[in-house]
């Protein structure tokens, strides 16, 4: 009889057990990160009586955490993938929409401009449209100094959110590492510790949205956390720490360093995937580079129009001076540096100027150019000083101080540019619309000869503004300013301190014809017409790309790239869905399923309990039959 | 497949938010009538939007411009027309006075009308257009063209042109200088000018004369001087006789590669001189017209002068005349051109708007009954949600 009682309270603590074990799994149908339990039943090993063996009733063995690592491990990859698109998509989205939007983009200013300038060209003696000329000129440096503003804002969010990033890794691995000890505490017996794994799981998973990781189990239960190249972030109980800190060249951009016993190294090019992969990406990928070509339209711009403007008269007689002006390429130098080493760049020739970054590195002897991004030679022809600078790329180069062996400069040449136009005229006369020089057909004039509007070919000449005559010798030959003799061929441009001009037809001898200053020419707008041309020139790519086209390829490379990310992001969305949903089919709780149970192991327990009734009656019945 | 109640209840939420998003989406593509809402909706034709845009604009610019040239040409063509009225009314002032039955009164009030017409021509020169700028200054705006000192008249103004940007690849010139317009004008014939001497006593009148032969024609100075009322030589600019012959009255003479005819009798020792046609303003060619005509006749001599003078004055004025015309001409010409570019713009500008719409504007078909098709998804699911969330095996406890 005894056995009996025993057996059937074995029973009724299994099931109690296994009913505590439901009614767990019930409360947290709805926690993340739950794996649902399954109490184990096995037969209890009975006692041998006489020549049999009596069953010793039921016992839950084990309470199984109901989870596949493979499926875990997918639904991580795929969540690192998912919050990297996450994160670049949400910040190429503002960028995608302040560059085309016509309130905040470039080409209504730009167009308003130019516009502006035709109509100073269709009346360039009127100082009212002057004015409003120089009113749009402000307008457009405004628009390059606030869209720069706008990107430079997103940079510095994109600095904060490195730092929330890091400090979460951080908060994340401690965390990790403390569970880490818990378990191999209590897994000491052997036994699972089911909630502390899904905590570290969720831990884990956490760490995964953050940053890509890659995890090991240990043999005590803990688990290794390794992070960018295999620096390893979490072993055992313990946890190394990651930080931000300035770059080599600017200390204002952050870049992730990982703190090892010999010293920080930085990890911006291994760390990819997650929040933090993505907003590095981001920089890297799509800010940077839309600065850059930003930066470079700008110096364009500025440039031809400047040149173009000091190939002109303005209202006042004198040679056009500076439309805008814009800062020269940055020079950023290495936080390493033992030597005192300095440059000076400049643009040079638009047309080759490419707006990326550049690093100067000194070995000792002489100089090496390298490109920022790929570390690509490029090649420098010149001596780097005052009188014969380096030139490569467009830019102009000039070295000096005195630099020790492994000092690096940084060259940006137009990541800044946009940031720093601004319109410099403020007299609406200096406005150099004229043509610095004109041409004449002599009064006495007999043969049919015609001359073309003078067209400057050199604005630097020093003799520009002198005049000059050209007087024919006889009908083949000429003077100028009554000295030398040149042949004359019909329609051949004849250059003349920086003035070019061309006669076609047959001239008498003693025809003249003369050169001299536009002084006086309100109504001239030549200078004026070439400073509308410059918007659809092609003055960048080796002549192929005009201003508008670069603007244009900017926002199309960012709307591509956006939408790119998003296509990304939507089928990251899908495969993490899909993972979730597969780990969640595995080890999520179906209340159905968990009713079920309820219903069974009630039943069970019922049926146990009952087991104990039959063994009192029989136990009462052996009473009875022996009372007396 | 097993399905997790936090599952299927995660996965309903998920399909419920996706299809608002679409909904969402597509809702203000509908309230705001545009298919791309970002570049990044479709970044090639967010791309080609903004070179059409620029297109368009530079489009209404170039109407802009060309209102301004065409108003400019319009106000030039005005004053030529003027200016070839008052032409023909000294034209025909001239030829009055040149008539044998006028006498040295009649002509004197002749030239008096003909002094106001000549006053009347500066003026014109020196107009100015609706900004307070000279018409005729080429690029000196600020310069009054014509000044006059007594009989000379002077040009301030310089030979440019304006040019304004009328068409993509097309510049017009919006006016003409005072210099091509009044100055630079070729006196005589247009290849050379016949007058006589002061002093001829005969009464020998220069015809016309033509350019036969260009080839033989060295723009040279020559004077043909008569030895006998029936000789005459012609000399180059160094005195040297390089033709001479026999003369009736009514011959014509012909050397190197022009021929002259003369008229009338002259005498030993008239002459008579060719030179190249030169530049001469309209102001002087009229000026010396009317010196001509208010000049006394007193015998055949002096009546021969007369006659030579307003000849050769008249020919001057044809000569301003054909000048005037050629500029009407090559006005009337630009602003065609203009209309032209003009039209063309239109029709570039039309194009562009219609690609921009294919660009941009939305198809309300497709897009109304993607909006009602997403509707009937989100309800459906928000239906099937709430029925498979409440089946639920607790309910029979």
């Amino acid at each position: 009889m005894p056995d009996l009682l025993n057996t059937s309270l074995t029973g009724m603590i299994a099931f109690q057990r296994a009913l505590e074990v439901t009614s767990h799994n019930i409360a947290n149908a709805n926690t993340p990160g739950y794996n649902r339990q399954v109490a184990e039943l096995s037969t209890r090993i009975g006692s041998g009586a006489g020549n049999l063996y009596i069953g010793g009733g039921v016992q839950v063995s084990d309470i199984r955490r109901v989870y596949d690592e493979m499926q875990g491990l997918q639904l991580q990859t795929s969540t690192t993938t998912f919050t990297r698109f996450y994160a670049i998509n949400e910040l190429a989205g503002r960028m995608d929409t302040l560059l085309a939007d016509a309130d905040t983009g470039l080409n209504s200013s730009l167009q308003s401009f130019f516009n502006g300038l035709q109509d100073v060209a269709n009346n360039p003696s009127s100082v009212p449209t002057r004015q409003a000329l120089l009113g749009e000129a402000t307008g457009l440096a405004s628009r390059f100094q606030s869209l720069d503003r706008r990107l430079t804002e997103l940079d510095s969010e994109v600095n904060n959110r490195i730092d929330l990033a890091v400090s979460d890794i951080n908060t994340l691995a401690a965390g990790i590492a403390d569970i880490n000890g818990q378990i191999s505490l209590a897994s000491a017996g052997g036994r699972q510790p089911n909630d502390l794994l899904d905590q570290r799981d969720r831990l884990v998973m956490a760490l995964s949205e953050q940053v890509s990781v890659s995890t090991t189990t240990q043999d005590d239960g803990t688990m290794s956390v390794f992070i960018g190249n295999g620096q390893s972030l979490v072993v055992g109980a313990s946890a190394r720490e990651l930080a931000v800190a300035g770059s080599e060249f600017d200390p204002t951009a952050l870049q992730v360093v990982y703190k090892a016993s010999t010293g920080s190294i930085p990890l911006d090019t291994s760390l990819t995937g997650g929040n933090l992969g993505g907003l590095l990406e981001f920089r890297t990928s799509m800010l940077n580079p839309a600065r850059q070509t930003l930066g470079r339209t700008a110096a364009a711009l500025v440039t031809s129009l400047n040149a173009q403007n000091a190939s002109g008269m303005d209202l006042r007689g004198n040679l056009g001076g500076d439309f805008f002006s814009v800062s020269p390429p940055t020079i950023l130098v290495s936080g390493n540096n033992t030597g005192s080493g300095t440059a000076l760049a400049q643009f040079a020739d638009m047309s080759a100027v490419t707006g990326d970054d550049y690093v100067l590195e000194f070995d000792g002897a002489a100089y090496a150019l390298t490109r920022a991004d790929t570390g690509a030679v490029v090649p420098m022809t010149g001596s780097g000083t005052a009188a014969d600078p380096f030139v490569a790329d467009g830019l102009v180069i000039e070295v000096g101080g005195a630099p020790a062996a492994g000092d690096r400069l940084m060259i940006r040449s137009a990541r800044d540019i946009a940031a720093s136009v601004r319109s410099v005229i403020s007299d609406p006369q200096s406005l150099a619309f004229a043509a610095p020089t004109r041409s004449a057909i002599g009064g006495g004039n007999i043969g049919n000869a015609s001359i073309s509007p003078a067209t400057v070919v050199d604005p630097a000449d020093a003799a520009l503004l002198n005049s000059s005559v050209i007087e024919f010798t006889t009908p083949t030959t000429f003077t100028i300013n009554g000295a030398g003799s040149f042949a004359y061929t019909d329609g051949q441009p004849i250059v003349i301190n920086g003035s070019s001009v061309t006669i076609s037809g047959t001239p008498s001898v003693g025809d003249q014809f003369t050169i001299e200053a536009n002084y006086g020419a309100s109504g001239d707008n030549a200078n004026g017409l070439l400073m509308a041309d410059i918007q659809s020139l092609g003055i960048m790519e080796g002549g192929t790309i005009s201003i508008n086209e670069s603007y244009g390829q900017l926002v199309s490379n960012v709307g591509s790239t956006t939408r790119q990310v998003q296509a990304n992001l939507d089928a990251a969305s899908v495969i993490r869905t899909q993972a979730e949903e597969s780990v969640l089919a595995t080890s999520g709780v179906n209340l159905d399923e968990e009713a079920a149970r309820l219903v069974r192991y009630q039943q069970s327990y019922q049926a146990v309990a009952q087991v104990v009734n039959v063994a009192k009656t029989l136990f009462d019945s052996l009473l009875e039959a022996t009372r007396r | 497949m097993r399905v997790s109640t936090y599952g299927a209840f995660m996965r309903g939420v998920t399909m419920m938010e996706r299809l608002q998003s679409a909904l969402d989406y597509t809702q203000r593509q509908v309230s705001t009538g545009r298919r791309i809402m970002t570049p990044s909706d479709d970044p090639i034709a967010s791309a080609r939007a903004l070179e059409v845009r620029e297109s368009l604009s530079r489009l209404t610019q170039f109407e802009r411009n060309a209102t301004v040239a065409t108003n400019r040409l319009a106000q030039e063509e005005e004053a030529l027309n003027s200016v070839n009225n008052v032409l023909q009314r000294v034209r025909e002032l001239a030829l009055q006075a040149n008539n044998a039955t006028q006498s040295n009164e009649s002509r004197k009030l002749i030239a008096v009308e003909m002094r106001e017409q000549l006053d009347h021509l500066v003026q014109l020169a020196n107009q100015k257009d609706g900004n307070g700028r000279h018409l005729f200054s080429g690029n000196l705006e600020d310069v009054q063209p014509v000044s006059r000192s007594g009989s000379v008249f002077t040009y301030n103004g310089d030979q440019g042109q304006r040019l304004i940007q009328v068409g993509e690849t097309r510049q017009i010139a919006d006016g003409d200088s005072g210099a091509s317009v009044f100055f630079n004008i070729r006196n005589g014939n247009g290849d050379f000018a016949a007058s006589q001497a002061t002093g001829n006593a005969g009464t020998g009148v220069l015809g016309a004369g033509s350019l036969l032969n260009p080839a033989l024609w060295d723009q040279g100075q020559y004077t043909v001087s008569f030895t006998g009322p029936n000789n005459y030589e012609v000399l180059d600019a160094s005195a040297a006789v390089i033709s001479s012959g026999a003369f009736q009255p009514g011959d014509t003479l012909a050397f190197r590669g022009i021929e002259l005819s003369i008229s009338g009798q002259p005498v030993a020792g008239d002459e008579f001189y060719v030179s190249p046609s030169s530049y001469q303003d309209v102001f002087t060619s009229v000026e010396r017209l009317v010196t001509a005509v208010e000049t006394s006749v007193n015998g055949d001599a002096s009546r021969a002068s007369l006659t030579n003078g307003i000849n050769a004055g008249l020919m001057n004025i044809d000569q301003a005349i054909g000048n005037i015309l050629d500029v009407r001409t090559q006005v009337g010409s630009r602003l065609a051109t203009i209309e032209n570019q003009v039209d063309s713009n239109g029709a570039f500008a039309l194009s562009y708007e219609e690609m921009l719409a294919d660009i941009e504007d939305l198809d309300y078909a497709e897009a109304l009954s993607r909006l009602s098709l997403e509707a009937t998804m989100l309800e459906a699911a928000q239906k099937s949600f709430i029925r498979t969330q409440t089946l639920s095996l607790f309910n029979y406890f």
